[in-house]
């Protein structure tokens, strides 16, 4: 059983593309809770939902490609500027004019892409864990560019597996391993078996149309964060294996925006330290709004 | 003393009337605070002042009446207008282009017409049991009081004394009673003795002018009410919903009119601001950083996940002379030897600082902030006396400042382990404000009871007895305070009185509430062989007869010092082979001393134990370290404890006879031969006291260690 069930659900087109949201609350301020890598969908905010959700009014929607969104195979459809457009259709068709904008890891990107071309839907972005390249991967991942589209070598191990042909073959020996490096935190079974199993919602052929996406060149993502004028909060744990905590830390730096180290943490803190982000979460909210009531 | 000193302060001359202000300058932005004069002055703020000056730049002022300002006895200098003009001046002549205002009572009419006469420089209003005009409900004992206000009365009482003739003839019955019925809360003696002082500064013809004066120029009521509803400042209201002076609906009102935030103090009185200072500071400091977006958060800041984190202890050790500083370096070396990963910080003020120093300590950087116990213990003695529990009120203000230091520091800090050594800040706000207590505490006391000296009477009898019933209900009520209570000494040491009328036992009380760590003197004495070789450390010569005066760390010592020094030429003309050395410690300067052939003097000296335990007599105060330490090394020594000293009279000399040790004098029964002749009697005379336990430190390590 869910904490919380939606108050509202229902599906957005949009280009197409049918993509499920759920509204939770009544509050005033609307908070959006952006899909991340199509590998896992809505549900990994589940431990934010029902208390920011008493707070807040709060939508989630699911991206192409998993959750109750329509599993997408053409990869245009994944870009960064395409998350955007479905944001904006997402907040419009609930009737929010704008809202605090959260994003998990890709969906940093997302929520990125979202404040700078879209200034008046974003009062603010808060950004965990952001998968935004602006410095280089951790060593252990730099495999990937060269392994990535290699033959299928079924012993692959570790990173290796991070490659196409890998995924069609043993896709769950991907997701398992994966997952594993996302919870890096001791006693985090339960964190691992949740998202092992909402990766089942995708499969290999949409994870490599996601991947197949045309790519943001690193100067491109420099002044999309360097166009962003609203408020921001980025979240970066300094085990992060997946995102360096140094992208948190050059994202902070470039939009001026607060930055919480949290110290021990992995790629994911809103699940395994849920306690800790959404008191963050409402603290950053709480004084944008204490700042917008002063400007009125 | 004071906690805090203003940086300048200056006086602005209004029409003849002087106006006396504080400023308090940090870089933060600009508080005014506006007392309720003539009734009070600007140290109605005392508990306010110390925590506010650290985050905001202070104005004070006294108001015209009392204080340091004028004191016109006409109504004529107290309207509305000439009230309002203070303010301005005072903001003027101290350089503030723009405040919150803070107010506490009828300041608070003065504050609003402020704000609505220069929009442009009142930020915000925190506004403390407003008495503002018309707004609410007026207390019917002012409303009967008025209509006789003019009435020459035959004997009045109690609210009658509100009255323009009774006021003048008896004033004193008159502010009593009504601080007395303000502080509706228990145990307030100590407000009700501070905000009496400040009244009586001022005269009963002053009062009465301060009353009728702002009638002279009054809005009406609907004049003040669109006063408040375009006000068009931040407000936020604290009301003691038990106010017996401004009835709670007024501030009730006075929100809702300007649209204020409201934070009603539920069995609070018109003095919360005194006698719930933690909350209402915190209530404060959270509605100006939201009002005017001060960054309460470090742009970049790191939360440490809960299994990742290292054990963290913050020790507080009471600077009240030297020798907590050695037990709890002792005890903090045995934890440290149960729990190799606990971190230490120790939250110190000097001299306490100089041990730890020394042993390589780690000593938090807000430790800098502490306002000085031991300064204040020492500007309260005179010659050898130290009245050590009005020592302890006086140092109210002290306490409170440091508290609001430690929670800030342990907020940010995140310790799990709270140690505190007669860290009675700590121990009584936490029970005051039992929301804030974080990690662990461990609470530790070597006496239990304050008693009353004889020489302060009935009075004193009463005081006593009412700090240990608040104590004894603190710890009733709120028993998850206190994680450990530890005794460090044994229940035998417990003085075998009660805690007063109508109170437990204090022995009774103590073996319930406390675990017993046996003595703790931080060192282990040395066995008869160690003796010889730590003589020789120590350079004491073998034929010489070497007397060890001390008086401690805190520089109370100056006369005994004296005294001493002035026997030493007669002592040593019987007794030629006697040396005396002198040790005047970290507060007292060495060579502010008399000097004599043979006879040395010193500062600090370090592990002064040593030299204690292969002394041939020893001459030092009652403190408990130092005689405990003597009472060890089995030395004979003279003590004399500070007169009106209770710890040291009652509570110190009691144990030192269960030990059998030491001989007890009078300081003011003993002249300077008699003093020559018992050095000579006593030294070097064989002692036999019942043994010190050596263990204590790894007791209450032990008692400790089971918390983290």
């Amino acid at each position: 059983m869910r904490a919380q069930y939606p108050d509202f659900e229902g599906h957005v087109e949009r280009d197409g593309v049918q993509l499920g949201y759920e509204v939770f609350g009544s509050g005033d301020r609307t908070i959006l809770l952006l899909p991340t890598w199509t590998i896992i969908h809505s549900r990994f905010w589940k431990m934010q939902v029902p208390y920011l959700s008493r707070h807040f009014r709060v939508i989630t929607y699911d991206g192409p490609g998993n959750g109750r969104s329509d599993r997408v195979t053409d990869p245009e459809r994944y870009t960064p500027a395409a998350y955007a457009e479905d944001a904006v259709a997402v907040l419009a068709e609930c009737g929010a004019a704008s809202a605090v904008v959260v994003g998990l890891s890709l969906g940093a990107a997302y929520g990125s892409m979202l404040a700078s071309g879209f200034p008046d839907r974003v009062a603010a972005l808060v950004m965990v864990g952001p998968s935004i390249p602006l410095t280089p991967p951790s060593p252990e991942r730099s495999i990937i560019e060269s392994n990535f589209m290699a033959p299928l070598s079924k012993e692959a191990k570790g990173w290796e597996r991070y490659n196409i042909a890998y995924w069609h073959h043993d896709y769950r020996g991907f997701t398992e391993f994966f997952f594993s490096q996302c919870f890096n935190e001791r006693h985090s079974t339960k964190a691992i078996e949740d998202s092992v199993g909402w990766a089942d919602g995708a499969d290999a052929e949409i994870l490599e149309a996601e991947a197949l996406a045309p790519s943001v060149s690193v100067d491109a993502w420099k002044r999309v964060l360097g166009d962003i004028q609203c408020p921001v909060l980025v979240i970066h744990g300094t085990e992060d294996r997946i995102s360096p905590v140094g992208r948190g830390i050059a994202a902070a730096r470039l939009t001026d925006g607060e930055l919480v180290a949290m110290e021990g943490s992995g790629h994911i803190p809103n699940v395994r330290d849920p306690v800790r982000v959404n008191r963050i979460l409402k603290d950053f909210i709480d004084r944008i709004a204490d700042k917008e009531s002063v400007a009125l | 003393m004071r906690a805090v000193e203003p940086d300048r302060t200056g006086v602005v001359d209004r029409d003849e009337v002087g106006i006396y202000y504080e400023v308090y300058e940090n870089d933060g932005p600009t508080l005014l605070l506006i007392p309720p004069s003539p009734i009070t002055h600007s140290r109605i703020f005392k508990g306010q002042i110390p925590f506010l000056s650290r985050h905001y730049r202070l104005v004070t002022m006294d108001g015209r009446g009392n204080g340091k300002s004028g004191r016109p006895t006409v109504p004529a200098s107290h309207t509305r207008a000439e009230n309002v003009a203070d303010a301005v001046s005072v903001m003027d002549a101290s350089d503030t282009a723009q405040a919150v205002v803070v107010a506490h009572c009828h300041a608070n009419w003065w504050a609003v017409e402020l704000a609505a006469a220069q929009p442009d420089r009142v930020l915000g209003l925190v506004s403390i049991e407003p008495g503002v005009p018309y707004l609410g409900r007026s207390q019917p004992h002012w409303v009967q009081a008025n209509e006789r206000w003019e009435e020459v009365l035959e004997d009045p009482q109690g609210w009658e004394l509100s009255n323009r003739h009774a006021i003048v003839t008896r004033h004193r019955d008159w502010v009593e009673f009504f601080f007395a019925s303000q502080l509706v809360e228990p145990h307030s003696t100590k407000q009700w003795e501070d905000a009496v002082g400040w009244a009586l500064e001022s005269t009963g013809e002053v009062l009465v002018a301060g009353e009728e004066g702002p009638d002279r120029d009054a809005p009406t009521n609907e004049e003040f009410e669109g006063l408040c509803r375009s006000l068009g400042v931040a407000v936020l209201v604290i009301h003691g919903d038990q106010d017996v002076c401004q009835h709670v609906d007024r501030g009730r009102a006075f929100a809702e009119l300007t649209g204020g935030e409201l934070l009603v103090m539920e069995g609070s009185g018109h003095l919360a601001l005194a006698r719930d200072p933690v909350k209402v500071n915190r209530t404060i400091k959270d509605f100006v950083d939201r009002t005017l977006e001060v960054p309460t958060m470090k742009k970049s800041q790191t939360w440490t996940r809960a299994l990742d984190r290292h054990k963290k202890a913050l020790y507080i050790s009471s600077p009240i002379g030297l020798g907590h500083a050695r037990r709890d370096l002792a005890i903090a070396q045995e934890l440290k030897a149960l729990q190799p990963d606990l971190e230490i910080e120790w939250l110190a003020q000097h001299p306490v600082t100089t041990v730890l120093e020394r042993a390589g300590e780690t000593i938090h950087p807000a430790s800098r902030w502490l306002a000085s116990e031991s300064g204040h213990i020492a500007s309260e003695a005179s010659g050898h006396d130290l009245h050590c529990f009005q020592a302890l009120r006086s140092m109210d203000e002290i306490l409170l400042a440091n508290f609001m230091i430690f929670q800030e520091v342990l907020e940010e800090g995140n310790h799990d382990l709270v140690l505190g050594d007669e860290a009675w800040d700590i121990d009584h706000f936490w029970h005051e404000n039992p929301e804030l207590k974080q990690g662990s505490h461990v609470w530790m006391t070597d006496f239990v009871g304050y008693l009353p000296m004889p020489d302060g009477g009935e009075r004193e009898a009463y005081l006593t007895a009412d700090y240990n019933a608040e104590m004894i209900e603190h710890i009733a009520r709120f028993p998850r305070i206190r994680d450990r209570a530890i005794f460090v000494g044994n229940s035998d040491d417990i003085y075998p009185d009660v805690f007063g009328p109508n109170l437990p036992k204090i022995k009774d009380w103590t073996e319930d509430h406390f675990e017993f760590a046996g003595y703790i003197t931080g060192f282990t004495p040395p066995s008869p062989d160690e003796a010889e070789a730590w003589r020789a450390e120590v350079g004491f010569g073998e034929d010489e007869k070497v007397c060890v005066v001390t008086v401690g760390g805190s520089g109370v010592g100056r006369d005994l010092l004296e005294k001493v020094i002035a026997a030493y030429p007669l002592a040593k003309e019987e007794m030629p082979e006697l040396r005396m050395i002198a040790v005047a410690g970290p507060r007292i300067d060495p060579e502010s001393l008399p000097t004599h052939p043979g006879l040395e003097v010193h500062g600090y000296v370090d592990r002064l134990y040593r030299h204690l335990s292969v002394c041939d007599l020893a001459v030092v105060q009652g403190g408990l370290t130092t005689t405990m330490e003597l009472a060890a090394a089995n030395r004979p020594f003279l003590y004399f404890p500070l007169r009106n000293h209770f710890e040291q009279n009652f509570h110190v000399r009691h144990r030192l006879d269960q030990y059998g040790a030491g001989r007890h004098m009078a300081y003011a029964d003993t002249s300077v031969d008699d003093l020559a002749t018992a050095i000579g009697n006593e030294i070097g005379r064989k002692v036999n006291y019942r043994p010190v336990e050596t263990d204590g430190a790894a007791r209450a390590a032990r008692m400790i260690a089971e918390l983290i």
